[in-house]
């Protein structure tokens, strides 16, 4: 499963779908979880607050091949800041149709007062709560996660979801978190440390 | 990709990043929501005529906001360079250094709690009209407050920052209604005409000058907060200025005006007289004789509406100000934490309740005046604390300037920040000079010398904790200042200083 898709499950471990996050902190974390899969692809690096395309060629996920587009098609923007900004806009939606492509959600639509809104439904609630379960074992083995769970567990931490997550972890559990995110590859780090810079300017802004 | 290639062409990216821009009208908003105008008309105002017995209140709030004005042209200027631009220390730390940041950050929580906490003061006042017409009594000020209180911690902790709908229509609400009493007392001035005798300079030129030049200021808190907006703003180089600008001229029209046209309706030699006997009832006692009852409950019940968004706006900003120093590391990193649901910086908020809760309940028990002592001494304490800041921040920017060079013009980056800060430090020494006539004590009481000592204490902690973090933590030395942006602390933000990019894995 890809970054952004168990970020999405993490943040609605929930048996209706209901987000365990924020909607700001959410589609920036789910942003970033793109980005991040573009640069485990090798298709882009990120540097010094810059987003650059190394590779044109589609990576085989659809989205991605989306993200990798939009990336390429507007060379002007290269902050990572705007990108994150403008996929987290997309975020939920994006990546919960993937979810549902794969068969892990169901999309689902409900009428409340006037206003239709649109929720993701787990098909099989082990599947869909098994990242967070996944991430917590991870951190309570003593060998160091693989970089992927690593960049993950760097965006659940800067999304503010730790506790969520680690809810019942010890400190052992607590103190891996923390050494998780300096040991990135420092594309990866600067990713993890403008998706909490983001969130911060966010909660800051007081916008929710 | 080379950055020449950036003609104007179509872009998703810019036209959706777009869409949700703000204009100079819903920034103005924003800034003014958190002034709550009733709150300072009926409440600061006519406190501030009967503890200082100085008539000069109306010229005040006009000699300060020239003084702001001023003092913003650098001040905007400065913010479009600036992570981290809403807080007043991002800039002493970037103009003056970083332990100097950390101690303006100090004093910035403590002038933005006691302006908070202060307002606790006065909500029993204010609710009191209001419960004795629906209820025919109301209790002890401190039940209010509590109840106040208890409002304020569970808001902030969900974050309903209210609405932004509901402020817009109770501010215009309070503005509309300010006016028309404002109106109603102009046309019907005491002994049949109308006098300008308040606003004519000499008023100033008394003892208590200082004390009302740092009420005014009080007035004023908030209006530094549009350059939060400079990223959702439409255009950072006009719309954040434009309402910065506005947001000043806006509330020293108005407040000088009010303040102005409640000495014409009571004559300006009993407004002194008037405002002790009366209190934060004058104002509506005024309308009454004019307008009916029906003017006065609206007035009474809007007063409570804006003492308590004025509560919750000032809880969020200091709550937000303790958020952004955990994210520095500067505070215990708990400070930086939200809550996940609700994005509400949890610890903050539970922290800056606390405070309130025990200030609270130690005025009632020591059956301290509410309204004297807690409203007024906090809102003026608070409010002599800002000045501090804006003034050192004048002088930052002025420092920030001198040592990176800009297009900006010589008005911009000296001229201006530099008179601003010649007015400030004016206003500044006169303040202290007042101080006993500002909180209306004797010339020979302790209090006097106490509370504005405060604040240079705290600055010179928080500098002293500033270099012995350089010493000691230089991962927590460098991110001073950016706030949120401290994320990013140890990639390219850093100036080069002897700050090593080393990360420990432990803190």
């Amino acid at each position: 499963m890809l970054i952004a898709d168990e970020f999405f499950l993490v943040a609605h471990n929930d048996s209706r779908g209901k987000a365990k996050l924020h909607p700001a902190a959410t589609g920036l974390g789910l942003a970033a979880g793109l980005l991040g899969e573009l640069v485990l692809f090798g298709r882009i690096t990120v540097s010094a607050g810059l987003v650059t395309v190394l590779d044109r060629r589609p990576p085989a996920d659809a989205l991605a091949h989306t993200v990798l587009d939009q990336l390429i098609g507007e060379p002007q923007h290269q902050a990572v800041r705007t990108w994150l900004s403008f996929l987290a806009q997309t975020g939920v939606s994006s990546v919960g149709e993937r979810l549902a492509r794969a068969g892990v959600l169901r999309r689902q639509e409900s009428r409340r007062l006037l206003r239709t809104s649109l929720s993701y439904v787990p098909v099989d609630l082990n599947a869909a709560a098994w990242p967070a379960t996944r991430l917590r074992t991870l951190l309570e083995r003593p060998e160091p996660p693989s970089v992927p769970d690593a960049l993950l567990l760097g965006l659940v931490a800067a999304t503010g979801l730790t506790r969520e997550v680690l809810w019942s972890a010890g400190p052992l559990a607590h103190h891996r978190l923390g050494v998780v995110v300096p040991a990135l590859p420092a594309p990866l780090k600067e990713l993890v440390g403008h998706t909490e810079a983001a969130v911060g300017a966010a909660v800051l802004r007081g916008f929710p | 990709m080379p950055p020449a290639a950036t003609v104007d062409r179509p872009s998703n990216v810019s036209d959706s990043l777009a869409r949700g821009r703000l204009g100079v009208p819903s920034v103005i908003f924003f800034v003014l929501s958190a002034a709550a105008p009733l709150t300072v008309v009926a409440g600061v105002v006519t406190t501030g005529y009967a503890v200082t017995g100085v008539t000069g209140i109306p010229l005040a709030f006009l000699v300060v906001a020239a003084v702001l004005a001023l003092f913003s042209v650098g001040y905007v200027a400065m913010a479009r360079r600036l992570t981290n631009a809403g807080a007043f220390y991002a800039y002493v730390a970037r103009g003056l250094g970083r332990p100097a940041g950390v101690g303006a950050a100090w004093v910035a929580l403590i002038a933005y709690n006691a302006l908070q906490v202060g307002l606790y003061g006065a909500i029993g006042a204010a609710a009191e009209p209001v419960l004795q017409q629906i209820f025919g009594g109301s209790p002890a000020w401190w039940v209010v407050a509590l109840v106040a209180w208890a409002l304020v911690a569970i808001l902030g902790l969900l974050r309903v920052d209210v609405n932004g709908m509901v402020l817009a229509v109770l501010l215009v609400a309070e503005i509309l209604v300010i006016l028309v009493f404002d109106v109603a007392q102009v046309s019907h001035p005491a002994g049949g005409s109308v006098s300008f005798a308040t606003l004519s300079p000499d008023n100033l030129l008394v003892p208590g000058v200082g004390a009302i030049l740092v009420l005014a200021t009080t007035g004023f808190t908030g209006f530094e907060s549009a350059v939060v907006f400079s990223e959702e703003s439409k255009d950072p180089k006009r719309t954040v200025p434009m309402a910065t600008y506005l947001s000043v001229a806006i509330i020293a029209a108005l407040y000088a005006f009010s303040a102005w046209t409640m000495t014409v309706a009571t004559g300006p030699a009993r407004i002194v007289d008037a405002s002790r006997e009366q209190s934060t009832a004058l104002i509506f006692n005024l309308a009454g004789a004019h307008l009916g009852d029906t003017a006065v409950t609206i007035g009474q019940a809007l007063f409570l509406t804006s003492l308590l968004a004025a509560m919750i706006s000032f809880h969020n900003t200091t709550a937000r100000y303790a958020f952004a120093l955990g994210r520095e590391r500067v505070l215990p990193a708990l400070f930086g934490q939200t809550s996940p649901r609700t994005g509400a910086p949890r610890v903050a908020s539970l922290a800056q309740s606390l405070l309130g809760l025990v200030v609270i309940v130690l005025y009632a028990v020591a059956g301290w005046d509410p309204l004297v002592q807690l409203f007024f001494w906090g809102g003026t304490g608070g409010g002599f604390g800002v000045l501090l800041l804006i003034a050192t921040t004048s002088v930052a920017v002025i420092a920030f300037f001198a040592r990176t060079r800009t297009g900006e013009t010589l008005w911009r980056r000296a001229i201006a920040p530099g008179l601003a800060a010649i007015a400030l430090t004016a206003v500044i020494v006169v303040a202290v000079d007042n101080f006993a006539i500002l909180l209306g004590v004797a010339p020979d009481s302790p209090l006097r010398w106490a509370i504005p000592a405060v604040y240079p204490v705290a600055a010179l902690l928080g500098l002293l904790w500033g270099l012995v973090l350089r010493g000691s933590r230089p991962d927590v030395y460098a991110r001073i200042g950016l706030g949120a942006e401290s994320a990013v602390a140890e990639a390219p933000l850093v100036t080069p200083e002897p700050a090593p990019a080393g990360v420990e894995a432990a803190r």
